[in-house]
């Protein structure tokens, strides 16, 4: 690799960066210092700790090391989807892992598998970001997905009711919110897709051409990923959406307030 | 036969086909939980419920569903036009049979004194006493043996609302139990029932 390797004491001048936000968050008085502070100190501990394990596993290159750390990573974008939604966490969890499970795996391994084709692409190396960069974007993708459907079910429940009451069967009834739900989780990757390249140069392309890349095999990288994201995203938060729902409803049909923290509205 | 059985805190009703019954009482006291009780959107602590016969349960409730319409207090159908709306409960696999009472629209709407064009509008710009006639054919195309109406001519002015009486008792065999407060409303119906009678007032 012919990256240029960034020394302690050259990171150490990039942290300097800081002083000017900072200094305009104590100039304007925003209330958001120590949110800040902690918030760089938390991307510092964290990174450090990644680089390090990262290090490792690249280094040991284990299959069965490399696909725990991706169940870790699903873990915790399952867990930290739950609580961005504010809902219960016992009721989502366990079917939103699944879906995560799936919209990663899937498009991850048509990736190396097929589009990559090269022993070497099961490397850690390869399949730790690819994942990672899949997962991402399923995570974002669920938090809209299933907020959007869980909100307006509660929002408009006398037209689902009604649905019910006119003899639709929960598929049905449910299907028009299904489909919101997932308009509205999709809609901002296909405008990535649309604008990329134009607006900023993505990361996955950024990652090539640093590492020594030319600029075509990056954007054939890119192009890849952004496929495998689409459809990563697309598989999570159906399976999202219909995993959930058996949980979620009653046999009679209706929702089961338990599922919102707040309970009723 | 049809008969509709319920136990509200030591409350029991019958119905009888075609028969209209209204129930009255002061706010609170379960008239409209009774109804959506029927349709499976409450479910009774204790007591059961049976309709045409057969006891409510979870598993009924879907196929009873299809045997009986609902007009809710202020009604919300969704989003979309009027036609849209009207349209959609014969998508549902149970209705798609009785896609071809679409064609008694028109008659409908001239009964109910509703103008042709008001299936082009949306239904965010009907005003209540529309949306409330519109609710109300959406019921009575789907055909069913029981009308459950919530307050159905509340937002009504007195044409509209007799409109509404002459059709339901043109329809003989139609079983209506609705929930009212309206004088007018109370005339027309055959049974009277007042649920501040029953012992518990307290919604179930």
């Amino acid at each position: 690799m012919n990256i240029i390797d960034i020394s302690p004491w050259h990171l150490a001048a990039g942290y300097l960066l800081l002083a000017i936000p900072l200094g305009i968050i104590l100039w304007q008085r925003l209330p958001m210092l120590g949110q800040t502070l902690r918030a760089v100190a938390r991307m510092t501990l964290q990174l450090l700790f990644v680089g390090f394990y990262l290090q490792f596993i690249f280094e040991l290159n284990d299959p069965f090391l490399t696909g725990a750390w991706i169940l870790i990573m699903i873990g915790v974008a399952d867990i930290s989807i739950v609580s961005g939604c504010r809902l219960r966490m016992n009721r989502l969890a366990g079917g939103l892992f699944l879906a995560l499970l799936a919209g990663t795996i899937i498009p991850l391994l048509i990736f190396v598998l097929l589009v990559l084709q090269d022993k070497g692409a099961l490397n850690a190396q390869y399949v730790v970001p690819i994942s990672g960069m899949i997962l991402g974007n399923c995570l974002q993708a669920d938090i809209i997905g299933i907020r959007t459907f869980y909100e307006s079910l509660q929002k408009n429940e006398k037209a689902y009711l009604l649905s019910l009451a006119q003899g639709a069967s929960l598929k049905e009834a449910l299907h028009p919110f299904v489909r919101d739900a997932c308009q509205t989780a999709l809609t901002p990757t296909v405008a990535t897709i649309s604008t990329i390249g134009l607006v900023s140069l993505p990361g996955m392309m950024t990652g090539v051409i640093l590492g020594g890349g030319n600029p075509m095999t990056a954007i054939k990288y890119q192009i890849a990923i952004m496929i495998a994201i689409f459809a990563g995203t697309a598989i999570t938060v159906i399976l999202a959406i219909r995993l959930t729902t058996f949980k979620n409803f009653t046999t009679w049909g209706t929702l089961d307030r338990g599922i919102f923290e707040t309970g009723r509205s | 036969m049809i008969a509709g059985q319920n136990i509200l805190s030591g409350f029991s009703l019958r119905l009888f086909p075609g028969q209209k019954t209204t129930l009255i009482g002061r706010s609170g006291c379960g008239k409209s939980t009774l109804l959506r009780s029927l349709l499976g959107f409450v479910v009774p602590e204790a007591g059961t419920i049976r309709v045409f016969g057969m006891e409510l349960s979870s598993h009924l409730v879907w196929k009873l569903r299809t045997r009986m319409a609902y007009v809710a207090q202020e009604p919300e159908m969704g989003v979309g036009n009027v036609h849209d709306l009207l349209v959609r409960p014969f998508t549902f696999k149970s209705n798609r049979r009785l896609h071809e009472n679409m064609n008694c629209v028109p008659e409908l709407l001239e009964r109910l004194h509703l103008p042709e064009s008001i299936l082009g509008k949306d239904v965010s710009a009907l005003s209540g006493g529309e949306k409330q006639r519109i609710a109300l054919i959406s019921g009575l195309l789907l055909d069913r043996e029981i009308l459950l109406l919530d307050e159905a001519s509340s937002a009504l002015d007195q044409a509209a609302k007799l409109a509404v009486i002459d059709l339901l008792r043109a329809s003989e065999a139609l079983t209506v139990l609705s929930v009212s407060h309206d004088q007018e409303w109370i005339g027309f119906s055959d049974n009277l029932v007042d649920l501040s009678k029953s012992q518990n007032c307290a919604a179930a």
